[in-house]
């Protein structure tokens, strides 16, 4: 691929781009900050595949008359990466706004954006309805963040962390 | 053979139709969702004599490929052609009452599916993998398992979806950069221009990208991580398609580009140590899960990850090997999951439930001996051919791999003995007894059944198999069929441009067995 200078900065922009929203997906615990990092992701990815049927001096498919694209078939922007650009942003839209429904109704129901928190409560769930313990390594980090939970819900959800320690003792109790 | 398409088109449109149709008629909205499977079914058998003989392709639209999109269908696509409506019907959602959003979402899972079984364009293949994958995500977060709270199930879906998420831009970045390098998106001209512009290590970066993304429905080894919870969250119908069908999708399409775009050992070799770092840590951990279903989820990321060893191994051996395996799976797991479903609740609680129920036991246990591998059951031979064939290869790779495996299959069989041991323990004053539901039982019977027939049949099955992976792994066949309506490859490339055409020769340095093929093509088609 011959690059122009803009085509380098738009590369380089794209690259960075999946480089950011990759490292808020993995170092970001809010759920909502994992699911704008999604879309910068996305945003990078697409980026990307519009680049690779860019040409710098290149202009749009429908600007050319049919005797200037088999005279000059190079000067021409692949329309093709363009028709899977929109493509691709039409799902991305549709996974977001579905992320951000049930990021709604996981909100209403645990009162906490952190995912850490979500997936040790959702555990505690699954071990409670399906009575079983939790295995140790479930259990080992909760020790650590109980008491931010307690700081936070203690006046939303005071029954709630009533369960889920009762759920502990049943667990200890068991492992004893 | 353009009626195929209907396949995809008549779930897609009954998807659609079927909320709006509830409007005026509940009854007949749900009969419509039943009715397309039929046909689907139906279709599917019509030409299934016709694929046994050759592969068959079809452009969309008029326009010829490599620009139009076209549907590719040999054995392999035409039996999950047959397989998804059957298993869709198989595991509808009969047990209960349910919103027509629902069957909404299983008819657009069925299009979705079959079109990423039969198309032939890889962008193609994204879309149809985004619509499948999004149609899950709604699936479980709407089917949840009796007796959870429903907050389970979103949880576990949210999570599915982010990881799925970033899969899926993994694979559009895998297939912007094989566009960067080939300029086309149609499988078969990819094929035609992959010995020169794939065999390279952006070609293998591309693979790489691809695989992480499809490896998502895989259960591939690092990012399998929704499977226990998404397993453990919805209804035992719902982990049974998903365990039992949708995974092996995902892995045949893996499958195909790996036999027409990615000739390099290297995509191999990472996939056998993917696999073998799969099975290795799925059966470790449901060593040591504590109930049925987490048991079995575990268990499917290790089984996964046997097929992908399979797959790994070189030429059409490995195929044959890899279609044994995930079809073994494909019947045996989702019988596992419906026995499972009732007998919800930790191992212990399972104590002495032979005495109670003896045939689901027993059903249990005959399963259970096919997934080990006990002789006569054809888990043995699955594993007998992965075995032979993971011996005879000169790469330290696969011999790693068989030990592996080997140590695999132990653990498996002491969570699966000790169930067993469980239920068949004397207890004087048991209260174990089994929920399961009529449909559940007689899916898991029905299925059972497969298993035995194919026991009676081995030998047509084998001559089945072999055929199929003597089709799915012929690359001049597939460049061929598509090209067939537009003369040969060769004439194909006069008509690129003459710097493409000096520097694509049809294959490099094509194998005696490659040129073999094609000498049979050319007779068959001076026959004709």
């Amino acid at each position: 691929m011959n690059m122009t200078g803009v085509e380098g900065i738009v590369l380089l922009g794209a690259i960075g781009l999946i480089m950011i929203g990759l490292a808020g997906l993995f170092m970001s615990n809010n759920v909502f900050r994992m699911v704008l990092a999604l879309v910068i992701l996305e945003s990078g990815a697409n980026l990307f595949l519009i680049l690779a049927g860019f040409h710098g001096l290149g202009i749009a498919p429908i600007f050319l008359s049919n005797h200037a694209i088999s005279d000059a078939g190079h000067m021409m922007n692949d329309p093709i990466p363009q028709a899977l650009v929109l493509t691709a942003i039409v799902i991305g839209v549709g996974v977001q706004a579905l992320a951000l429904a049930l990021i709604l109704k996981i909100k209403a129901h645990y009162n906490t954006l952190d995912m850490s928190e979500i997936r040790q409560q959702m555990e505690y769930d699954l071990a409670k309805n399906n009575d079983v313990t939790l295995p140790a390594s479930a259990q080992s980090p909760d020790s650590l963040v109980r008491s931010k939970v307690i700081c936070q819900a203690e006046q939303t959800q005071p029954d709630h962390i009533q369960a889920k320690a009762d759920v502990q003792q049943i667990g200890g109790s068991v492992n004893g | 053979m353009d009626k195929l398409v209907l396949l995809v088109v008549l779930p897609l449109l009954a998807a659609f139709l079927m909320p709006v149709l509830a409007r005026s008629s509940q009854v007949l909205a749900r009969l419509s969702g039943l009715l397309v499977l039929l046909i689907s079914i139906t279709l599917v058998l019509n030409v299934w004599g016709e694929v046994d003989k050759q592969a068959i392709s079809f452009a969309i639209g008029g326009y010829q490929p490599p620009l139009g999109v076209v549907f590719y269908i040999d054995q392999l696509s035409l039996l999950f052609a047959l397989l998804i409506p059957v298993m869709v019907l198989i595991f509808w959602p009969w047990n209960r009452p349910s919103s027509i959003q629902e069957y909404s979402l299983m008819m657009l899972l069925t299009a979705s599916a079959s079109g990423l079984m039969l198309s032939g364009d890889l962008f193609n293949i994204y879309v149809f993998y985004e619509l499948l994958a999004v149609a899950s995500y709604g699936l479980v977060s709407v089917q949840v398992r009796q007796g959870q709270h429903p907050v389970v199930a979103w949880v576990a879906s949210l999570r599915y979806l982010l990881l799925g998420s970033v899969g899926s831009v993994m694979m559009l970045l895998g297939i912007a950069i094989i566009y960067l390098q080939t300029g086309t998106l149609n499988l078969a001209q990819l094929s035609l221009l992959a010995p020169e512009a794939l065999n390279n290590i952006t070609g293998l970066s591309a693979f790489v990208l691809i695989l992480v993304g499809l490896g998502v429905k895989a259960e591939l080894f690092p990012v399998n991580t929704w499977v226990p919870e998404v397993y453990a969250g919805v209804s035992t119908r719902l982990s049974a398609l998903m365990a039992g069908l949708l995974s092996k999708l995902a892995v045949i399409v893996i499958v195909r580009l790996l036999v027409l775009l990615f000739p390099q050992p290297e995509a191999l070799h990472l996939m056998t140590v993917l696999g073998m770092l799969g099975v290795i840590s799925g059966e470790l951990v449901a060593w040591r899960a504590k109930d049925m279903t987490r048991m079995l989820a575990f268990s499917s990321i290790g089984q996964l990850g046997l097929v992908f060893i399979a797959f790994s191994l070189p030429g059409n051996i490995g195929l044959l090997a890899g279609f044994a395996i995930a079809l073994h799976h494909l019947v045996v797991k989702p019988a596992l999951f419906m026995l499972a479903g009732g007998w919800s609740g930790r191992l212990e609680k399972l104590s002495g439930m032979a005495q109670s129920s003896p045939y689901h036991v027993a059903l249990f246990v005959l399963l259970a001996m096919s997934l080990l591998g006990v002789p006569p059951l054809p888990g043995f031979w699955v594993k007998l051919l992965l075995v032979m064939n993971l011996a005879v290869q000169t790469d330290p790779v696969y011999h790693f791999a068989l030990a592996f495996m080997l140590l695999a299959t132990v653990l498996e069989a002491a969570y699966l003995y000790r169930v067993v041991m469980l239920f068949y323990k004397k207890e004087n004053h048991t209260h174990a007894s089994s929920q399961h539901s009529l449909f559940d039982w007689i899916t898991a019977i029905a299925l059972a059944a497969v298993l035995l027939i194919s026991v009676v049949q081995l030998p047509s099955v084998e001559r089945k198999l072999v055929s199929m992976a003597y089709q799915s792994g012929n690359r001049l066949l597939y460049i061929h069929t598509v090209f067939a309506n537009i003369g040969t490859p060769e004439a194909r490339i006069d008509r690129m441009s003459p710097t493409d055409q000096a520097k694509q020769p049809l294959v490099s340095e094509p194998s005696i067995k490659e040129k073999a093929i094609k000498e049979d093509l050319v007779l068959g088609s001076a026959e004709q």
